[in-house]
């Protein structure tokens, strides 16, 4: 048998040595995710343990503290760690549920229509447009959002009553919910039109058919059968956009504004054009502080926080996918 | 064979990365965002000068930062818009060039003249209404604009008219000295605070204390404009790099230099006149 292999296959890597190799690069991977999270978690650790559940909870002025404990850090003084992060968490919530809510229908229908729908000439352009703002680098939506939705909403939508009822508190010059929303909107629904399709694409044409030569009209067809099984891939969309969107920083960083402040819809029509600042983009603004023992380890804490929603979001992710494999889902 | 085609292409992505190393001398320095534009035209210029056998990599990650780098010797010298504090342990700061600290409003303000106690209330949320800034012609709330913890102009910005006090929470920080141009450039509001090297660009640069944010009138000492500073380049003290030490030489020394940093936006100290 030996001789009869062909020297054109190439040189012959037996089955084991390559079992080997790329199990021993997954155990890398692994023991170095592992790592990682211990790391962040261990140097997170003396912010949680002098706040307890507090951390996560009201209370005081979030930027203030920080200041208070990058301060102490620098005087050497006994360190200070008190820390209430619920504005923070409030802006991430905010922002982020948002931004996927808005996303989720809008990606839903647009995805549909490509599939469904839209001629082919059609669904062949859109879809390496959709791919390509999938790939647009955060960045790029920041930079928009800088110099274009900002400066509109402060100077167009903001009236000048509303400015003067909050004015010393904080100031609404454009920097608000309303363009972080609308920016990372734009940012994910992309990445989520993109793997909705591809669930609506492997949807089972006999399925389709079958509903179809039933006398079944296009639309509930659609709404009914393809919209269903493709559900997993919903899901699986709807997760990594939530990661994308809790992560997002430098975006975030240059629109929401960069107070601490916790955004109140009981103050009206204002409510959306108010500043927050979200857990990433805190990281990002206090980079320099991680000289500073206590800063460093709240600033730890706060990446922990995130490190911690990513790994929810994604059992939650394949908790849903498992409930749904009975409806017959392919994904 | 697939193996050493592997091993070859390695050795070839090698052999790529040590040329760039080895025909000319690359320094790497971080630091100052408002040092930032003065810096990198005299990088050019020394780049020219030398016929290209010295280059640089500037990060321009904000001075505090910059000088982390050098402590822990990730970078040969940072730009720093502060002077020296305690925490800046070995490390040895030499005075380049003077930059001065103009504060701006968007061109529509009439405003012409602040003093610094006007800019210390409207900061520190005193003052929210220009109409509390007799001269403006405004009566609209006030859009104040800084930078973040990480730059150095907020370092200079918080010792030089905050007292050392926190900004107040209507403050916003942004991310970078640009932003702050773009955010005072758009907004009639808005008031802003950034380097010399910075104007000129949509917005307008107040008199501060009646005396006017301009190249001339920030001298050699006595500093006369009160928001006027060095901007230093920070060195190790142990063993600095002696291809570092040429350039700062030639920065602070050569006339043609000086009007380098000059055509840049800050104000040469030391420069020999041509």
């Amino acid at each position: 048998m030996e001789e009869s292999y062909p020297e054109e296959y190439g040189p012959r890597w037996s089955d084991r040595r390559v079992e080997r190799m790329l199990g021993a690069l997954v155990c890398a991977v692994v023991a170095l995710l592992l790592a990682m999270i211990v790391i962040v978690f261990v140097k997170a650790w003396p912010s949680f343990a002098h706040n307890g559940l507090a951390w996560f909870g009201a209370g005081g002025n979030v930027d203030d503290q920080l200041n208070a404990i990058f301060l102490s850090g620098q005087a050497g003084a006994e360190y200070i760690y008190t820390f209430h992060a619920w504005p923070l968490i409030w802006s991430t919530l905010l922002i982020t549920g948002g931004a996927v809510t808005i996303a989720l229908f809008s990606a839903l229908f647009v995805a549909v229509f490509i599939v469904e729908f839209a001629p082919e000439w059609m669904s062949n352009v859109l879809q390496p447009v959709v791919r390509f703002l999938a790939s647009v680098p955060s960045v790029i939506y920041g930079l928009l959002g800088v110099l274009v939705l900002v400066p509109f909403i402060g100077n167009h939508l903001v009236s000048e009553s509303q400015k003067a009822s909050v004015a010393g508190v904080i100031s609404l010059s454009g920097y608000s919910l309303l363009a972080a929303v609308t920016v990372l909107t734009v940012m994910i629904a992309p990445l989520m039109v993109s793997i909705f399709s591809d669930g609506l694409r492997a949807v089972r044409p006999g399925w389709l058919e079958g509903s179809l030569a039933l006398g079944v009209n296009r639309w509930r067809t659609t709404w009914k059968i393809a919209v269903r099984t493709a559900r997993p891939a919903i899901v699986a969309g709807t997760v990594l956009a939530v990661a994308r969107a809790i992560g997002e920083a430098v975006m975030l960083a240059m629109i929401s504004g960069s107070v601490g402040f916790a955004p109140n819809p009981a103050d009206g029509a204002i409510f959306i054009f108010e500043p927050s600042r979200p857990l990433a983009p805190t990281i990002v603004k206090n980079i320099d502080q991680l000289s500073s023992p206590p800063a460093n380890a709240t600033l730890f804490a706060i990446a922990a926080v995130l490190l911690f929603s990513a790994a929810l979001l994604s059992l939650t992710g394949w908790a849903a996918r498992r409930a749904m494999r009975k409806y017959g889902a392919t994904a | 064979m697939k193996s050493k085609t592997l091993a070859l292409t390695v050795i070839a992505l090698l052999g790529l990365a040590v040329p760039a190393s080895a025909g000319a001398k690359t320094l790497i320095g971080s630091g100052s965002v408002a040092a930032q534009p003065v810096l990198q035209a005299l990088f050019a210029q020394y780049t020219k000068v030398t016929k290209g056998k010295v280059k640089f990599v500037y990060t321009a990650n904000g001075g505090n930062a910059g000088v982390k780098d050098v402590q822990n010797g990730t970078s040969q010298f940072a730009g720093q818009a502060r002077t020296p504090l305690p925490s800046d342990a070995g490390t040895t700061y030499v005075k380049l060039y003077l930059d001065g600290l103009c504060i701006d409003v968007n061109p529509k303000n009439k405003l012409s003249d602040i003093s610094i106690q006007q800019t210390h209330d409207i900061y520190r949320g005193l003052i929210t209404n220009w109409s509390g800034i007799p001269g403006s012609g405004l009566d609209t709330t006030i859009d104040p604009v800084g930078r973040d913890t990480n730059g150095g102009t907020y370092n200079f910005f918080l010792q030089a008219v905050l007292n050392n006090e926190p900004p107040a929470s209507n403050v916003n920080a942004l991310t970078a000295d640009g932003l702050v141009v773009n955010a005072v450039k758009q907004d009639p509001n808005a008031i802003g605070y950034d380097g010399l090297a910075w104007q000129g660009k949509g917005q307008k640069a107040l008199k501060v204390n009646g005396v006017p944010c301009q190249a001339s009138k920030i001298s050699v000492e006595p500093l006369k404009y009160p928001l006027s500073r060095y901007i230093f380049i920070v060195l190790p003290t142990e063993n600095p790099n002696p291809a570092v030490q040429k350039f700062v030489d030639w920065a602070r020394r050569d006339p043609v230099a000086g009007e380098v940093i000059a055509k840049a936006g800050g104000v040469a100290a030391f420069n020999k006149k041509k």
